[in-house]
């Protein structure tokens, strides 16, 4: 067992490593930014089963690994395999990173209209890095959560979008993180800053895709700030190996009647976790978080979603839905909190599982605290398995009962899928879904 | 066609079919009848091969084919088709993916090309009329949320598609008002045919005012104990199931 007094060695080589920079190569913010964090990283108790928020997902296996930083990384574009990297019809304005790093020669930002700027972190701190120094850390601060620190210590690349007051970018912004592993042990963390001025509208689609049986830790964190009436519709995709770790970790800072719209599919990694903070602070903000994720032999998918109402007249919706086969396990924790001057707050969560074998796994947990009296709010999860009689309804029109299983099972993800309002992902999310449902059928 | 001897079922360890015989013919129709709990559903699920119905004797050959060999979407694939009395709802599936899934997994499985999307939509689009189905109800998921009418109809439109040999109508007269009765049962007689057999399970005789049969058998305790012709079924309508109970029990 890892315990508070077993901090991993790794953990302080990193500290060593992630020293300051000589003097002038970043900006003073970003110094202490990191200084914080350093600090913070040597101080807090290492996550472990009797932490309630660790308490399903185990660290020990991440923790065991001497994890480093791929500093020495240099992509090789054509190596990187750019063709199959991009979906049929999907016209984007595209960052390409991999194993954290950016690659220029894959990434295609010509064009992008007036008052928008897309670009990696790296970057924009030789330049124009005033407006990042306003909500760097901001959102994510660096005291609360070892993972968050971790990323803030060693910060040196990202992908960066800023869209001015009331600009709607015409197309999806899709920031594309590669990881095809260095060694054994990459760590990879992606520093990511999304800013939408006041009215601003912007699609972004985050894809993260690991190659074969590559093994490595991505532990990345994306800040998101949304100004007064700016809305954003944000597609998350983790298909990393089926080796690795995966940490994403994203903060909403939201402003009045802003909107946020989160999808996320979750179908690759061995330890795959998902945190998402939105804490209302301002009125008659909205926040739309659905998932759709799988797990099967030798995989852990797990969501926390951390939602605090502080500010009377918000809007939040939780919809997650899993499909398990194999060992596959699943945690979904969704926390609701609705402050005592929370009035007329408007917040639903569910999580409905459909376990395709005896040997699968889910931990559930919604929790709704509220202290407000005059609120709407619920939360339903189920756990269940196919019905027999909606299999047997399918083979008797024909349908072989393979065939069937997997049907049933896109019927279920499909209010989720049909939530996406971007064809050319909607198409790759059932693609992509009907090869894990093959190979569950296949794994019976 | 259809050639039941002796069939014996068991649910749950329990003996609802005690030894029932039944011969079907090309193109006939029949009507099985019989008080609640006699075993009319028990034999249309065990036609159509639902897991948990434990044939414990007896046989059926349909086609020369043994049914008990075959899995329900092998039966399909002979040409056998159950209208359910509570078609299940499948949400988040589409109406027309599954019967295009359904149409074509029975013409790959008999060696036939399999129909592409325009001749498809050709295809349901007439028959959806011939049921007098919303076209919406196509593009919504399978049964989710429909009425009971048009579930049913919804059954019988899968029956147009799907051109069965033998068609089992499971009550599908429980639960509707007369006018949706109506266009069941003329959706039904238009597919009629000399090589298509159907049999009706129906608890009365009303459907059968509308859909004439050839034969009409009474099941009581698991057995057909008496058949007959349309008349049958009349002198039923008059007196109840009461006497032929007294009388299968004497």
């Amino acid at each position: 067992m890892t315990t508070a007094d077993t901090r991993p060695s790794w953990f302080e080589q990193l500290i060593m490593l992630s020293g300051p920079d000589s003097p002038g190569q970043s900006p003073a913010w970003l110094d202490n930014a990191r200084a914080q964090a350093r600090k913070t990283l040597a101080e807090l108790p290492v996550p472990n089963r009797k932490q309630e928020n660790w308490r399903y997902s185990a660290v020990e296996g991440l923790l065991k690994n001497s994890f480093h930083p791929t500093a020495g990384y240099v992509p090789d574009p054509q190596a990187l395999d750019p063709e199959s990297l991009l979906l049929p019809s999907f016209e984007t304005y595209r960052l390409v990173f991999a194993n954290g790093h950016y690659v220029p020669q894959l990434s295609s930002s010509e064009r992008l209209p007036a008052g928008v700027t897309l670009g990696n972190l790296r970057t924009a701190l030789g330049s124009d890095s005033k407006w990042i120094a306003g909500w760097f850390g901001q959102a994510a601060g660096h005291t609360e959560h070892l993972f968050t620190a971790l990323n803030t210590a060693l910060a040196n690349d990202g992908a960066l979008l800023h869209v001015d007051e009331n600009i709607e970018v015409d197309r999806p912004i899709e920031m594309i993180y590669l990881n095809p592993g260095q060694d054994d042990a990459s760590l990879i963390q992606p520093r990511n800053l999304v800013v939408l001025e006041a009215g601003a509208r912007a699609t972004l689609v985050e894809r993260f895709i690991g190659s074969g049986k590559a093994r490595y830790f991505n532990n990345n964190l994306t800040e998101i700030g949304l100004r007064e009436g700016a809305t954003l519709a944000h597609y998350r995709v983790q298909d990393e190996s089926r080796n690795a770790w995966h940490l994403s970790s994203l903060y909403l800072s939201q402003a009045q009647q802003s909107r946020y719209r989160g999808t996320t599919l979750a179908f690759g990694g061995a330890w795959a976790r998902t945190e998402y903070n939105a804490h209302f602070r301002h009125e008659g903000a909205e926040c739309v978080l659905n998932g759709l994720y799988t797990a099967g032999d030798r995989q852990l998918t797990d969501f926390h979603l951390d939602v605090q109402h502080s500010v009377p007249a918000c809007i939040s919706r939780e919809r997650f839905k899993g499909i398990l086969y194999g060992k596959g396990r699943a945690v979904f924790d969704g926390r609701i909190l609705v402050d005592r001057q929370a009035q007329h707050t408007d917040a639903h969560l569910t999580n409905d599982n459909l376990m395709l074998t005896r040997d699968a796994e889910v931990d559930t947990k919604p929790q709704l605290e509220i202290y407000a009296d005059d609120v709407k709010c619920s939360h339903g999860t189920t756990v269940g398995q196919l019905d027999p009689e909606q299999v047997f309804y399918l083979r008797s029109r024909g349908i072989a009962a393979s065939a069937a299983h997997r049907m049933l099972c896109l019927g279920f993800a499909n209010e989720i899928i049909d939530s996406i309002e971007l064809q050319p992902l909607r198409d790759y999310a059932i693609h992509r879904l009907a090869i894990t449902l093959n190979e569950a059928v296949a794994r019976g | 066609m259809l050639s039941i001897k002796n069939l014996q079922v068991d649910i749950e360890g329990k003996n609802i079919l005690q030894g029932l015989d039944l011969d079907v013919g090309a193109g006939q129709v029949h009507a099985i009848m019989g008080p609640n709990g006699s075993g009319k559903s028990t034999l249309s699920h065990a036609l159509a091969g639902r897991d948990g119905y434990e044939v414990t004797g007896g046989e059926m050959l349909f086609d020369g084919h043994d049914l008990l060999a075959l899995d329900p979407e092998q039966r399909a694939h002979l040409g056998i088709f159950l209208g359910m009395q509570y078609p299940v709802e499948l949400p988040g599936v589409n109406n027309m993916v599954f019967m295009r899934e359904s149409l074509n997994a029975i013409r790959r499985a008999r060696g036939e090309e399999e129909l592409d999307a325009v001749a498809f939509m050709q295809r349901v689009r007439d028959k959806a009329r011939l049921v007098d189905l919303d076209e919406k109800l196509l593009k919504r998921s399978v049964n989710a949320g429909f009425s009971g009418g048009e579930k049913k109809r919804n059954e019988i439109l899968q029956m147009a598609m799907l051109e069965p040999k033998l068609a089992i109508l499971d009550e599908t007269d429980s639960g509707l008002d007369i006018d949706a009765l109506r266009i069941i049962a003329a959706g039904v007689n238009a597919l009629r045919s000399p090589e298509r057999s159907i049999i009706l399970i129906t608890h009365y005789q009303r459907l059968l005012d509308y859909i004439e049969p050839d034969y009409v058998h009474v099941i009581v305790g698991g057995r057909i104990v008496r058949s007959g012709d349309k008349e049958l079924a009349l002198e039923l309508e008059k007196k109840g199931y009461g006497w032929i109970e007294e009388e299968a029990a004497a």
